[in-house]
């Protein structure tokens, strides 16, 4: 089949980076084209320069086997190339009707028709099984993984020839994913080509028709499904051996309880939790997407307010205001979304690591500059942080290293009680792996972890035990070998009394 | 890191621009003088002195201003703070005149601090309205006029005199300014001021304590500008209505003209203290040249949109 787009010669630098070299690459219609590679490996601009966000350098693209430039979003939108970012472009403020139509809204007498706009949106969103989402409600009030089905709801109402997801299922459930699945597969029987762009590895087995390997901004090799295994791909993509995914977990007796939570509520979204993690161990919080696991971890790091119930840690009773009391409690929270939480994107990568930490590098009330760059130093060496300056901005850093930035961040302060929301969400492969290994690393030095991931993948390889919530409870306990993904998911979705009787 | 290739830091920028600027002002006026005077007036020791004694006052109000702007709100009180302290400093004479004309400050500042960071109203209308507010306890004060009470002697001593030929003011601008270049760049205060303007919510998830920084910020500003005040009134011998509405703006300019963000978290103290000196000759060379008032309005926000247009492509292309 000929090509839909066709690049070739494709180079791109950003300053004295060089993003993109001498790619070649094409995508056929009809078909699911998937890219793979580490952060940094030039997917991002590889998207960016066929969606129309940056100019090549040098190469040329072909669409329909004719010469095309793209010198704006618009105009790849245009010829039918849409793109749904990592990063999410919905206007909080706005509805969901007004985001799905913002590039074009329906018009009568010159005017938006907010009814037209509000049907388009119902429908648009039928079509990925999103009924439940009202067209009517402000982005801002939806969980982030609704607004990431608005986000695709918004690219399909666009048309597309080439629909490109980038990470675009990273916060999503697992049933939404079933329903991108879903939409994707008829969108591939309609003749649309499709680029998708994912960290996991069991989507791109359940979807890809073709695979494409990058890596330090060359186009490494391209093949069909099933002619690598996983061990092959993952080595083209690192360009080196991999070690075992997860670590091993230690045998050990349950060690007595460093954080213990006895009936946590709050405002309703939190209910009677209780559950309790010890100096060494992982605690995995399990379940959909927004059952109250990240109400947890701000009501323990001092977020919310209100908060009822008794929180103890290391026996002493915990009732944090603010994150800097929490801070003070030796406690330290990895937050969410890396780029509006966890990070000052425009400062440095130094300014960044030492935020939590002033007291750490001060004397008396001076910032004393050696410790600082001490403490920056060990902290890029303890991670392995790739940087070329500490003094460059973090923006600069691929998503990988910003969230190592992050934990880095927070290990500076020496926590002896680390809570992670989703930690690895939209990083590589190689980063995940460094991670896990420090979170084990970490637990064996004598933090106790409280872990949320929505990769249930994660949970079973990383935690000690798993608490699944659901509805703001914790309606299971998985411990050892009983945390099983359909453990995970028979809990999550709250029907284990029906699927296993033996746990009444 | 290479000696040979100097990297110029993206903030360093701007103050470079408005050095640059500055010594374009002084050669136009320069020029000007030669022609109709025959002297290079604006060069004379005398004459810079005078100018920095000048821009004392707006550089007090400024470097509160950018505390206030780098973690991404406005002061827009200062106008009446400034004059508020002036008044009561002469009011209240004697040894207790300065201490109370900065108390003023500190309790502005302190309103200003809870409304913004504890009460949550956007800091733009909060410090309006405190403007407003002052501006009319201080009218029902006066019944309208200028205050009749003159400054003290201490007043005068630190606005207008000077110690072996240095302004009394200039050294203490001076002094202020090298406490806030060290705060900004030394301190874990001067730190957060520049994490929360960049993103407030990872500040506060660092475990910042962002509210109080913010009513610091907030009380600093308006120190600044009751010391601003109790000066100016030192200066002019006495307090008088509307002493304060020439800095407001001036002062915002000035901290932007020096390359802080007018939404926060980036800028140097340096540029600010250039800033001023910058609107400074401005006005006085404008005056100078004897351009008419409206001229001058124009050729004076002329030049602030274009430096800012000037610093807003240099942007573009490095990001």
């Amino acid at each position: 089949m000929s090509p839909f787009l066709a690049l070739s010669g494709i180079s791109k630098r950003y300053g004295g980076v060089r993003a993109l070299e001498n790619v070649d690459f094409a995508c056929a219609p009809g078909s699911i084209h998937a890219v793979l590679g580490e952060n940094g490996a030039g997917k991002s601009t590889l998207i960016k320069i066929v969606s129309g966000v940056v100019q090549p350098d040098t190469g040329a693209m072909t669409l329909d086997g004719a010469p095309v430039r793209f010198p704006t979003p618009a105009a790849a939108n245009r010829a039918g190339v849409v793109c749904i970012f990592q990063e999410l472009s919905l206007m909080p403020d706005l509805t969901v009707a007004d985001n799905i139509s913002i590039s074009d809204p329906p018009r009568r007498l010159g005017l938006i028709d907010a009814r037209a706009q509000r049907r388009r949106a119902e429908a648009l969103l039928a079509r990925l099984g999103c009924e439940d989402v009202n067209p009517q409600i402000r982005v801002r009030d939806l969980p982030l993984s609704r607004r990431q089905m608005v986000e695709i709801a918004k690219a399909l109402g666009k048309d597309p020839r080439l629909l490109i997801l980038d990470e675009a299922t990273s916060a999503l459930t697992a049933a939404d994913v079933e329903q991108v699945y879903r939409m994707l597969a008829r969108l591939k029987e309609e003749g649309t080509a499709i680029l998708y762009i994912s960290h996991r590895m069991h989507e791109i087995e359940a979807l890809a028709d073709t695979l494409s390997v990058f890596r330090n901004g060359r186009h490494v090799e391209t093949f069909a499904k099933g002619q690598r295994t996983n061990r092959q791909i993952v080595e083209a993509m690192i360009g080196r051996d991999i070690a075992a995914q997860y670590p091993p977990k230690p045998e050990r007796p349950r060690p007595p309880p460093s954080l213990e939570v006895t009936d946590l509520g709050w405002a309703g979204r939190l209910k009677d939790l209780t559950f309790s993690v010890g100096p060494g161990e992982i605690l995995g919080l399990g379940g959909l997407d927004g059952q109250g696991q990240k109400e947890v971890l701000l009501a323990l790091f001092g977020v919310l307010k209100g908060v009822t119930g008794t929180v103890s840690v290391e026996g002493r009773p915990h009732r944090p205001g603010s994150p800097a009391d929490a801070r003070r409690a030796a406690l330290a929270l990895i937050p969410e979304d890396r780029k509006t939480e966890g990070l000052m994107l425009p400062m440095s990568v130094g300014d960044n690591l030492v935020a939590a930490s002033f007291d750490r590098i001060a004397a008396g009330p001076f910032i004393d500059a050696d410790r600082q760059r001490r403490a920056i130093d060990e902290a890029i060496r303890r991670l392995q942080i790739k940087v070329g300056d500490p003094g460059d901005p973090v923006s600069t850093l691929s998503g990988g290293n910003q969230q190592k930035v992050v934990i880095a961040k927070w290990l500076m302060t020496q926590p002896r009680l680390i809570l992670l929301n989703d930690p690895t969400r939209g990083i590589d492969v190689g980063t995940k792996q460094e991670i896990y290994r420090l979170l084990r690393e970490l637990a064996d030095a004598g933090a106790a972890i409280l872990f949320y991931s929505t990769d249930y993948d994660e949970l079973i390889g990383c935690c000690d035990r798993v608490a699944v919530m659901y509805d703001g409870r914790i309606v299971r306990e998985l411990q050892g070998d009983a945390i099983t993904e359909r453990a995970i998911v028979a809990s999550a979705l709250n029907i284990e009394q029906e699927a296993d009787p033996a746990h009444g | 890191m290479n000696a040979l290739t100097v990297q110029i830091r993206p903030d360093t920028k701007p103050i470079l621009i408005a050095a640059g600027f500055i010594l374009v002002i002084l050669g136009v006026g320069t020029i000007y003088t030669l022609a109709t005077q025959g002297a290079a007036t604006l060069l004379s020791p005398a004459y810079l002195i005078q100018q920095l004694q000048t821009g004392a006052f707006l550089g007090l109000v400024a470097a509160g201003m950018m505390l206030v702007i780098l973690i991404g709100h406005i002061d827009l009180s200062v106008a009446w703070t400034l004059t508020a302290a002036a008044m009561t400093a002469t009011a209240v004479g004697g040894p207790w005149a300065i201490p109370a004309g900065l108390g003023v400050g500190l309790a502005v500042g302190l309103l200003n601090g809870i409304g913004v960071a504890y009460l949550r109203v956007p800091s733009m209308i909060f410090t309006l309205g405190v403007n407003a507010v002052l501006r009319g306890l201080m009218v029902a004060q006066t019944g309208g006029f200028a205050p009749q009470t003159a400054a003290t002697d201490a007043m005068r001593f630190i606005g207008a005199e000077r110690v072996s030929g240095v302004p009394v003011a200039l050294v203490v601008w001076v002094a202020v300014s090298l406490a806030i270049g060290v705060i900004l760049t030394r301190t874990a205060f001067g730190r957060s001021l520049y994490a929360i303007g960049n993103r407030e919510a990872a500040a506060y998830l660092s475990g910042i304590p962002t509210r109080r920084v913010t009513c610091l910020a907030f009380v600093l500003c308006s120190l600044f500008a009751a010391l601003a005040g109790v000066m100016l009134a030192g200066y002019s011998t006495k307090a008088f209505q509307g002493m304060g509405d020439a800095y407001v703006l001036p002062a915002i300019a000035a901290v932007v003209i020096g390359g802080t963000h007018i939404l926060g978290g980036r800028g140097r103290y340096m540029g600010t203290v250039v800033g001023v000196i910058l609107i400074v000759l401005l006005n006085s060379v404008l005056s100078i040249m004897q351009m008419p008032e409206a001229g001058r309005q124009v050729i004076y926000g002329g030049v602030i949109i274009v430096m800012l247009l000037v610093y807003g492509r240099g942007e573009r292309a490095t990001s």
